[in-house]
C-alpha cells in the first residue's frame, strides 16, 4: 500500500494529478491533491523537502479543504470583535489553524508575506497552534484565511482580548520571573555562605552576612508567595497542604536570620533555604508545563460552531460566522458539513451522521420537517434548515455546559504527599516543644528557643515536598512520548486505585467503521462483480459504499466502469446502468437486471488489540464492562468476542443513562469516544479519550490516547501504580533525612552548614530515587507497545 | 584585601544587572513562546520563486 505524497496516510484508492502519467506522486483523497497542487503552483514545494527531512514529525490528516469565501471576515462588525487596529495603519488577526504539525507548516505559513500581497507579517505559534497575521488596513482578511484554507490549514478566526490567554500569559511570566530571581539569589547567597563557611572572620563575615540577607528578602517575600498562599488557602478550606510547613520554615529561617543579625551572630539559613524555593518552584513549573501539551480547554470552543455557514437573504446566500446567527434565519448545509444549530429541514433530504450526539455510527435518514441537531454532520445531499436553537441552548451546547460544570464539581484528590503533611506538622510541632520545654527546664532559655527555631527550619519537608512532582513530571514526558497525553496530574495517584473499567464500544472495541462481514455470490455476473460494485459505489460516500469500495478493492477490482443513469437513493443504494446492463445494490443484496447476483452483510469489527488488552486488563484485577448506545443485539456479540462478559454489558444507554451508571461506581476509569461519552467522561473518577475522538471528548477526559484502540490501557495502569511506588519511596527516602535533621537538631549538632549539606543531599537522593524509578516502571514507559 | 571593597559591590552589581536582563526580557514576552524560535532558525530566509506559477500550469 503506498502512502500519500500530502498527508502519508495510507491510501485505499490513490489518485492521480492529470499530468502526472507515471503516477508518482499518489494522493489520498482530493483534498490533498489540490493542497499539493496549491503549494507547487506558489513554489513553495521546498515544503515536502523540510517535511521529509523534519526529525519532529508527525502524521497530519489528510486535507479537509472546502472552498469557502470568507468574506464574513471583512464585515466591519466581524472585525470590530476579532482584530486589532494597529497604530501604524495595519490591522493584526489571530487564528487558530487545524493540522500545524511539523517544521515545514511554520515554513509554510511564515512565508505567507511573500506569496500574497497586504499581509506584512505573519507568525506562528507552534505550541497553541495559533498565526497571528498583520495586514494593511486596505487589504482583506478574507483573502488570508482563503490562502491558508487553500494549503490545508482551516483557519478559525479567535475572539480579540481572550482574556484568559493573556491571564495565562502573564502567570506563566510571573512565575518565570520568580523562579529566575530565586535561581540567581541562591547562587549568590551560596557564594558569601561559603565565604563564612570557610572561615571569614570580623567585619568581613558580618558584611557577608548582611548581603546573604539582602539577596534572601526578595526571594522570601516575593518569590515564595505561591507558598504562602496555597498554605493560607489550605488554611482557610481546612485541607491540608504540605505547604504548610514549607512556609512556616521559611518564615522561621526569616525571623532567624534577622534575629541573629540583630544580635550580632553571623549564622542563618538563607542559603539553604533560598536554594529549596529555586527547585521547588522549578519542579512545579515543569509538572504544570508537561500538563499544558496538548489541547488546552479554552481554545476548543469554537470547534462546535464550525467555521463559515450560508445564510438566505433576500433569495441570495451570504457567508457568516456561526456566532451571529439567529433563531428564525434559513441557512444552507451542504454535504460533509456539519450543522451549526439546532433546527428544522425545510428543503431536501439527507442522510445524517449523529455519531456526535447518539454514539450511532449509522447513518439516519432525515427529510422536510425532521429536527436536525449541530454538531451532526450532513452526509449526502444539500438541505435547507430554519434555526431553531443556536449555541449554548442548542443540544449539544446544553451537554457542553453540563461538562464544564462536571469539570469544576470533579472530585479532587487530597494527594499522598499532603496526606502526609498533617502528620508531618504534627510531629514537628511536638518535637521542637518537648526540645524547647526540656532545655527551658534545665534554665537555658535563649538555647531552648534557638534550637527550637533551627528544627523548625531544618525539618523543612523539601525532599517531600520535591518527591511527588519530580516524579510526576517524568512519567507525563515518558507518557506523552508514547502517545498516553496526561491533562491532570492527580490522575495517576487516583489510576492507582482503579477497580472498575468501563469502555465504550464504537470506536473504542471497534473500529467504529464498517466492513464486509460476509460476501456470497449467488450467479457469474456480465462484468467482474468487484468491478460492478467500486464503479456503482465510486460517487457514494455512504459508509456502507465505503466498506464495499474498499472489499472489492481487496479483492483486485481496479477498473473503473462508466456508469450511466446513476441514482443515489437516500438510506436505501444505488444503481445505474453499465454497458448494457443494469445493476442495483440495495439492502445487502445485489442485483443484475433485476436478478439478485450476490448478497452481503457488513459488521463493524472488533480491534484486533481489543481482546489481549482486555484480558492485560483482567490480569490486573480490574473488572471490565461495556457501555454503548447501540442495541444489545449488536453489542452483545461484539463484546463477548472482545472478551467481556456477557454479564458486564450496558447496552442502549443514552448519554444521560451512562452518566448515571459511571456515578454507581467509584473508582472507575471511563474510556470513549464520542460527545454521547463525554458527559460520562466528565464526571467519571478517570476518563480516557481514545484517538479519533471528537474534540469535546478530548476536552472532558483526562487522558488522552494518540494511538487508536485501547493497547494503551493496561500499560497506563501499570504505568501509574509503578509511578505511585516511586513517589512511596521517595516520601520514606526524604522522611529518614527529616529524622536525621531532627536527631541533629536535639543534640544541637545542626548548624546552618549541616544543614547546607543535608538539604541538597536528600533533594538529590529524591531525585536519584526518581530517575531510578522501578524495573517495571521503566520497561513500561520505554516499550509501551510493541 | 583592601580590593575586596570594590570586588564586592562590583560582583553584587554584575547580578543584579544580570537579574535586571532577566526581568526585563521576560516582561517583554521573550520567554512566551519557547518552541517555535528553535524551529525558526532552521528555516532559510531565502525568498520563494514565486514565478514559477505559470511555468508549472503548463506542465
Amino acid at each position: 500500500m503506498s502512502l500519500c505524497i500530502h498527508c502519508d496516510e495510507n491510501i485505499l484508492i490513490p489518485i492521480f494529478n492529470d499530468h502526472d502519467m507515471d503516477h508518482k506522486e499518489p494522493f489520498c483523497c482530493s483534498g490533498c491533491m489540490t493542497v499539493f497542487n496549491v503549494i507547487n503552483n506558489k513554489g513553495l514545494e521546498k515544503y515536502y523537502e523540510i517535511k521529509r527531512n523534519s526529525a519532529i514529525f508527525k502524521r497530519r490528516s489528510p486535507a479537509d479543504n472546502k472552498f469557502q469565501q470568507f468574506s464574513f471576515l471583512d464585515g466591519q462588525d466581524f472585525l470590530n470583535e476579532y482584530s486589532y487596529q494597529n497604530q501604524t495603519e495595519t490591522k493584526t488577526m489571530e487564528f487558530y489553524l487545524e493540522g500545524i504539525h511539523c517544521l515545514a507548516c511554520l515554513w509554510l505559513i511564515e512565508k505567507l508575506p511573500e506569496y500574497l500581497d497586504g499581509a506584512l507579517l505573519c507568525r506562528l505559534d507552534m505550541q497553541r497552534s495559533v498565526a497571528t497575521v498583520t495586514m494593511k488596513n486596505n487589504a482583506f482578511f478574507s483573502s488570508v484565511a482563503r490562502e491558508l484554507n487553500n494549503l490545508g490549514y482551516k483557519p478559525h478566526p479567535l475572539k480579540r482580548n481572550q482574556s484568559i490567554h493573556d491571564l495565562k500569559n502573564k502567570e506563566e511570566r510571573k512565575m518565570l520571573l520568580k523562579i529566575g530571581i530565586a535561581g540567581a539569589a541562591a547562587g549568590n547567597i551560596m557564594m558569601y555562605a561559603i565565604s563564612i563557611y570557610a572561615g571569614a572572620d570580623g567585619k568581613l563575615a558580618h558584611l557577608f552576612n548582611i548581603i546573604t540577607i539582602l539577596f534572601a528578602m526578595p526571594v522570601l517575600l516575593y518569590c515564595s508567595s505561591p507558598f504562602y498562599k496555597n498554605a493560607w488557602n489550605a488554611i482557610k478550606n481546612r485541607t491540608l497542604s504540605i505547604d504548610i510547613p514549607i512556609s512556616m520554615a521559611l518564615i522561621m529561617g526569616g525571623i532567624f536570620g534577622v534575629y541573629n543579625e540583630i544580635i550580632g551572630v553571623n549564622e542563618n539559613f538563607f542559603d539553604s533555604l533560598t536554594a529549596l524555593v529555586f527547585l521547588l518552584l522549578l519542579s512545579r513549573y515543569f509538572l504544570t508545563k508537561i500538563q499544558e501539551e496538548g489541547l488546552t480547554a479554552n481554545d476548543l470552543n469554537f470547534f462546535y460552531e464550525g467555521n463559515t455557514v450560508l445564510k438566505k437573504e433576500q433569495n441570495k446566500f451570504i457567508e457568516i460566522h456561526p456566532q451571529f446567527l439567529k433563531v428564525g434565519d434559513v441557512i444552507k448545509v451542504s454535504s460533509n458539513e456539519m450543522i451549526p444549530a439546532d433546527g428544522v429541514i425545510i428543503e431536501g433530504h439527507t442522510l445524517i451522521n449523529s455519531s456526535l450526539l447518539t454514539g450511532e455510527s449509522r447513518p439516519i435518514n432525515t427529510g422536510l420537517n425532521e429536527k436536525v441537531f449541530s454538531g451532526t454532520i450532513n452526509l449526502s445531499n444539500e438541505i435547507l434548515i430554519q434555526i431553531e436553537e443556536v449555541k449554548e441552548n442548542s443540544r449539544i451546547g446544553k451537554i457542553l455546559k453540563k461538562i464544564e460544570s462536571g469539570w469544576i464539581q470533579k472530585s479532587h484528590i487530597v494527594d499522598l504527599t499532603n496526606k502526609i503533611s498533617k502528620y508531618f506538622v504534627a510531629a514537628v510541632f511536638i518535637l521542637s516543644a518537648v526540645l524547647f520545654l526540656t532545655l527551658y527546664m534545665q534554665g537555658k532559655t535563649r538555647t531552648a528557643l534557638e534550637r527550637s527555631l533551627t528544627l523548625l527550619i531544618v525539618t523543612c519537608p523539601c525532599a517531600l515536598a520535591l518527591a511527588t512532582p519530580l516524579t510526576l513530571t517524568r512519567t507525563l514526558s515518558r507518557a506523552s512520548k508514547l502517545g498516553i497525553i496526561i491533562k491532570n496530574n492527580e490522575v495517576i495517584e487516583k489510576l492507582a486505585t482503579i477497580k472498575t473499567v468501563f469502555l465504550d464500544k464504537t470506536g473504542t472495541i471497534t473500529y467504529g467503521v464498517l466492513k464486509v462481514d460476509s460476501f456470497n455470490t449467488i450467479s457469474n455476473s456480465q462484468i467482474p462483480i468487484f468491478e460492478v460494485i467500486s464503479s456503482l459505489e465510486k460517487l457514494s460516500v455512504h459508509p456502507v459504499a465505503l466498506a464495499l469500495k474498499e472489499y472489492s478493492l481487496q479483492n483486485g477490482a481496479n477498473i473503473f466502469h462508466p456508469v450511466n443513469n446513476y441514482q443515489e437513493l437516500m438510506g436505501k443504494g444505488v444503481y445505474g446502468q453499465i454497458g448494457s446492463h443494469f445493476y442495483e445494490i440495495k439492502n445487502g443484496e445485489i442485483f443484475e437486471d433485476n436478478k439478485r447476483i450476490a448478497y452481503f452483510t457488513l459488521e463493524d469489527h472488533v480491534r484486533k488489540d481489543s481482546k489481549p488488552a482486555i484480558a492485560q486488563l483482567k490480569t490486573l484485577g480490574l473488572d471490565v464492562l461495556m457501555i454503548s448506545g447501540d442495541s444489545k443485539l449488536v453489542a452483545e456479540p461484539l463484546a463477548i468476542e472482545a472478551g467481556i462478559e456477557s454479564a458486564n454489558i450496558f447496552a442502549e444507554m443514552s448519554p444521560e443513562n451512562k452518566l448515571a451508571v459511571i456515578e454507581k461506581h467509584s473508582h472507575s476509569i471511563m474510556v470513549g469516544d464520542g460527545a454521547n461519552d463525554a458527559m460520562a467522561l466528565s464526571r467519571a473518577f478517570v476518563s480516557v479519550a481514545v484517538l479519533g475522538s471528537l474534540d469535546i471528548s478530548l476536552r472532558a477526559s483526562d487522558i488522552f490516547l494518540t494511538t487508536p484502540g485501547i493497547s494503551h490501557l493496561p500499560h497506563l495502569i501499570t504505568i501509574s501504580r509503578e509511578t505511585m511506588k516511586v513517589v512511596r519511596r521517595n516520601l520514606v527516602l526524604s522522611l529518614i533525612y527529616n529524622s536525621i535533621s531532627v536527631y541533629a537538631a536535639f543534640t544541637g549538632m545542626i548548624s546552618p552548614m549541616v544543614a547546607a549539606i543535608i538539604m541538597p543531599v536528600s533533594s538529590l537522593t529524591v531525585l536519584a530515587s526518581t530517575i531510578a524509578g522501578t524495573k517495571k516502571l521503566n520497561e513500561n514507559l520505554k516499550q509501551g507497545i510493541n | 584585601m583592601e580590593v575586596i571593597t570594590i570586588l564586592i559591590p562590583l560582583a553584587i552589581l554584575l547580578a543584579l544587572s544580570f537579574i535586571a536582563g532577566f526581568i526585563w526580557m521576560t516582561m517583554k514576552g521573550q520567554y512566551d513562546d519557547l518552541e517555535t524560535p528553535a524551529m525558526r532558525m532552521l528555516i532559510d530566509d531565502k525568498k520563494i520563486n514565486i514565478n514559477s506559477d505559470s511555468n508549472k500550469e503548463k506542465k
